[in-house]
């Protein structure tokens, strides 16, 4: 492969003239002996004798006068010192990035006004939210163990802490047995010891009001005392106070169970979350259902789930004679417990 | 600068003629009647290589026009140990190869379809047969002056260049060397592959 390569550049030096005598007539001998050697020969030749022979293309008219001119303008350019000036240098510079900066501006509003044009509301809020407020984690595919573990004494637990506000519940029975139930709430009062801490007890004609002003524990023990006075009563409301002063949630058909759970719950929230629930459950399920269910059954079961759905069938059902409680009286006991 | 090339001269050193070497000399003297003549002297030659290099006429009239401008404005650096001849292809050589290379689009249309069957058969014989017709009449034809140009096009750009120095131009191998600024011994080397490969592509076309 070598050796053809030498060949054809021999064989086009020899063609150039561009070969010594000696080696003019070497390669002369090569070409009379070698007949591939020869048909090479003739082929670039000819190759070349066809390129010399293309026609010489004169340069277009008034060819020297334009290159006087371009001449000319960039003599003149020159000596305008603009582009070679330090100030002018450093113009041009500033005027580029004045320009640049400009565009970017430019550039940045108008793509404020097409986002704020064509972009929806919730896009865009969902937009604010992801860019520009909550940085996103970076995702972790491998984690050294133990890594950025502190030592046990400097890690701190932290309480969560609810708002310390006091319980407030209003009360009301509605019996046809007043004097039984208003010895049995006395009672109760008596057996807690909370008597000394009730500030208002008020007797009129069918209505009987007690306000307590107590502690929380006192108050779970005078709800389970009053456990018993539930059968006596045919209705029984039950009101939680809230952040909101004035405010109350009320839970109708209050079952003694539904009372004492909300009395014991730990905090605020958990205690209007549980008395929201049960306002609601009581609305759907209704009155007799949770009467009967809680009243005659004494069941520890889950307090917030009734037996069965309430009145699905149009199977007639039997109604508490109106009759019994002619003559009803409301007891309300109102309860502020820290 | 006149006095060293005056200097250059009488020590026989340089390709630079004396009557070129006067004409450079006022010119670089700010003589724009010298500057003229130096461009009438060499507009032709230095057009002819460029269009044969990048094979536009408005390109290559603008190219050299260019190339001129460089030259004149370049006067002041010229050191005459080339001549001014040699300087001044560089300068164009080099001006249309950058060009091309920021120009350069892909070409892959065929050159089969370039010329009819009659030339094409005497093109064939023309590289085949001794006894061929003459290849000035041959090249005077429009279709094959243009098949040899798109020829010139495939090649390699530094391939291109030293074919055209040496083939239209008719520099010599040690003019080409000075003017491209490379050995003799790559000179040949991009001759002889240069016009095998151009053998190749019109052998290509006609078949």
């Amino acid at each position: 492969m070598k050796d053809i390569e030498h060949i054809e550049e021999l064989l086009n030096s020899y063609i150039d003239n561009e070969l010594d005598e000696r080696g003019n007539n070497e390669v002369k001998r090569l070409i009379d002996n070698d007949k591939t050697v020869q048909q090479l020969f003739e082929s670039l030749s000819r190759c070349k004798t066809l390129l010399g022979s293309l026609k010489i293309s004169a340069a277009p008219e008034g060819f020297s006068d334009i290159v006087a001119m371009n001449l000319e303008r960039s003599m003149l350019l020159a000596d305008m010192g603009t582009y070679q000036n330090k100030k002018g240098r450093r113009r041009l510079i500033l005027r580029k990035f004045f320009t640049a900066a400009a565009m970017i501006a430019l550039m940045a509003v108008l793509s404020y006004v097409v986002f704020d044009v064509f972009v929806p509301n919730s896009s865009r809020q969902k937009f604010a939210d992801n860019v520009l407020h909550r940085k996103q984690k970076p995702q972790v595919i491998y984690e050294k163990p133990f890594a950025n573990v502190q030592p046990a004494e400097d890690k701190q637990l932290s309480v969560k802490k609810f708002p310390l506000i006091p319980l407030v519940a209003r009360l009301t029975l509605v019996t046809s047995n007043p004097v039984e139930a208003d010895w049995l709430v006395g009672k109760a009062l008596m057996s807690t010891t909370l008597f000394d801490k009730t500030t208002v007890v008020d007797r009129k004609t069918g209505i009987v009001r007690y306000v307590l002003n107590c502690d929380r524990s006192s108050i779970v023990d005078l709800v389970a005392e009053l456990n018993i006075i539930w059968p006596k009563c045919h209705d029984a409301t039950l009101e939680i106070g809230t952040e909101q002063q004035g405010k109350y949630i009320t839970v109708k058909n209050a079952t003694a169970r539904q009372t004492l759970d909300i009395c014991k719950a730990d905090n605020y929230n958990q205690r209007i979350r549980m008395a929201n629930d049960l306002a609601v459950i009581n609305e759907v399920a209704g009155a007799d259902v949770l009467k009967s269910y809680y009243a005659q059954k004494n069941t520890d079961a889950d307090f917030t789930i009734p037996e069965k759905p309430a009145l699905t069938s149009s199977e007639a059902v039997e109604q508490p004679k109106s009759s019994k409680f002619s003559d009803p009286a409301t007891i309300t006991i109102t309860i502020i417990a820290k | 600068m006149v006095k060293f090339i005056q200097e250059q001269l009488k020590a026989g050193g340089g390709n630079i003629t004396i009557d070129e070497a006067s004409l450079v000399a006022q010119a670089m003297a700010g003589n724009m009647s010298a500057v003229q003549k130096l461009i009438l002297k060499y507009q032709d030659r230095i057009y002819n290589t460029v269009l044969k290099l990048c094979g536009n006429e408005a390109d290559a009239a603008e190219l050299a026009q260019d190339s001129f401008v460089k030259v004149i404005q370049g006067l002041k650096d010229f050191r005459a140990q080339s001549s001014f001849y040699t300087w001044l292809f560089r300068i164009a050589v080099n001006h249309t190869l950058n060009f091309c290379k920021k120009n350069s689009r892909l070409n892959f249309e065929s050159l089969h379809d370039e010329i009819d069957e009659q030339t094409n058969r005497q093109l064939k014989d023309y590289l085949i047969d001794k006894n061929s017709p003459d290849p000035s009449e041959l090249a005077a034809k429009k279709e094959v002056s243009g098949l040899v140009m798109k020829a010139l096009e495939k090649l390699d750009p530094q391939q291109r260049a030293v074919i055209v120095l040496r083939d239209i131009e008719q520099m010599s191998y040690t003019e080409i060397a000075e003017t491209l600024k490379m050995e003799i011994g790559t000179v040949k080397s991009r001759i002889s592959r240069g016009r095998k490969n151009l053998r190749d592509i019109i052998e290509a076309a006609i078949q």
